[in-house]
């Protein structure tokens, strides 16, 4: 069974881009557009692994992970955050909002599946 | 407990291998205000309405951002190396992608808002006769880019085959361009030497926290 993966990211491209690299590595992929898209989705899904960017309009990649720490159904779910930001102090407050790991754009597709496989595990 | 330790001392370790900072843009300051020149693989952002942003281009694409509300702006310089196999497609394509993506999230963290940002496009000129087309594949990933991102084009200057010279001031979205008859040999030395990919030297590594 394949695993499933949420990503949420407000560039249409970058959605593309990863809807493009995970299908090709096996994985059933779906997408939302900021944070409260994400926590809509997440009503009626059951992710393996959550991939989120950080700056994103409406609800940001903190506010998305505290929402889905704080929902008993997907509080154990691996989210690993996908940004162009590397700051340490940024990187702790996504540790503190639930993030299980960070990992700096741009992306090489065969990583971030690695990145994947080894949270899902 | 162990949580914090190990993080911290990874935190410790990388901050001991961290890469060289980016080289500092030199500001001139003149009568008329500052001007900060780019080169490729650079961006730079300013709520200053005194200041220009000036590059010069010939087959890679200069975006001009700004958001009006906030009044701050920005360009970035980036060539897409024009490769032709698919998984180089791929990577021209995340070259194009990050330098806009960090371009706008730098507005962003200024208080500019998306769906305001006004965006002029120049360069992607054919330089040099008979090579592949890399000026309109630059220009043509440019005007997609803001299409599928929904930001406004609202002008600028793409293609043809001469070289420009660049001047933009963020704050009030003026541009300036002066087109170089032929164009600089050392524009073109430069443009096609060995790309550099604006990225960090941990960029697409997991840290687990």
């Amino acid at each position: 069974m394949s695993k499933i993966v949420l990503t949420v990211d407000d560039s249409r491209t970058m959605r593309d881009m990863l809807r493009l690299a995970l299908v090709d590595a096996g994985f059933e992929v779906i997408q939302a557009e900021d944070g409260v898209h994400g926590l809509e989705v997440l009503q009626g899904a059951h992710p393996h692994v959550i991939i989120t960017d950080i700056n994103m309009p409406r609800m940001d990649g903190y506010g998305f992970m505290q929402g889905v720490r704080s929902d008993p159904q997907h509080r154990a779910v691996p989210i690993l955050v996908l940004t162009t930001e590397s700051s340490a102090e940024k990187k702790l407050r996504a540790r503190d909002a639930g993030a299980t790991g960070w990992i700096v754009k741009p992306f090489d597709p065969q990583k971030l599946v690695d990145a994947i496989n080894r949270v899902a595990a | 407990m162990t949580r914090t330790d190990s993080f911290a001392e990874r935190r410790a370790a990388r901050l001991a291998h961290a890469p060289a900072p980016p080289p500092v843009q030199v500001r001139r300051s003149t009568a008329d205000g500052d001007v900060v020149h780019i080169v490729q693989g650079e961006q730079f952002v300013s709520e200053d309405p005194n200041l220009v942003i000036a590059t010069l281009l010939g087959s890679c694409v200069a975006a001009c951002l700004r958001d009006p509300i906030a009044k701050v702006g920005g360009m970035n310089h980036f060539l897409l190396p024009g490769s032709n196999s698919p998984r180089g497609e791929a990577e021209d394509l995340g070259i194009g992608v990050h330098a806009m993506e960090l371009l706008v999230n730098a507005l962003l963290s200024h208080g500019a808002r998306r769906e305001r940002i006004e965006a002029k496009l120049f360069g992607g000129a054919q330089v040099v006769a008979g090579l592949t087309a890399i000026g309109e594949k630059n220009a043509s990933f440019a005007e997609d880019f803001l299409h599928r991102e929904g930001i406004q084009h609202v002008g600028g200057s793409l293609r043809g085959d001469a070289g420009r010279r660049l001047q933009f001031w963020p704050v009030s979205g003026r541009a300036r361009q002066v087109f170089m008859g032929s164009v600089a040999p050392e524009l073109i030395a430069r443009e096609t030497r060995a790309i550099v990919v604006p990225k960090g030297e941990d960029s697409g590594e997991l840290d687990l926290f």
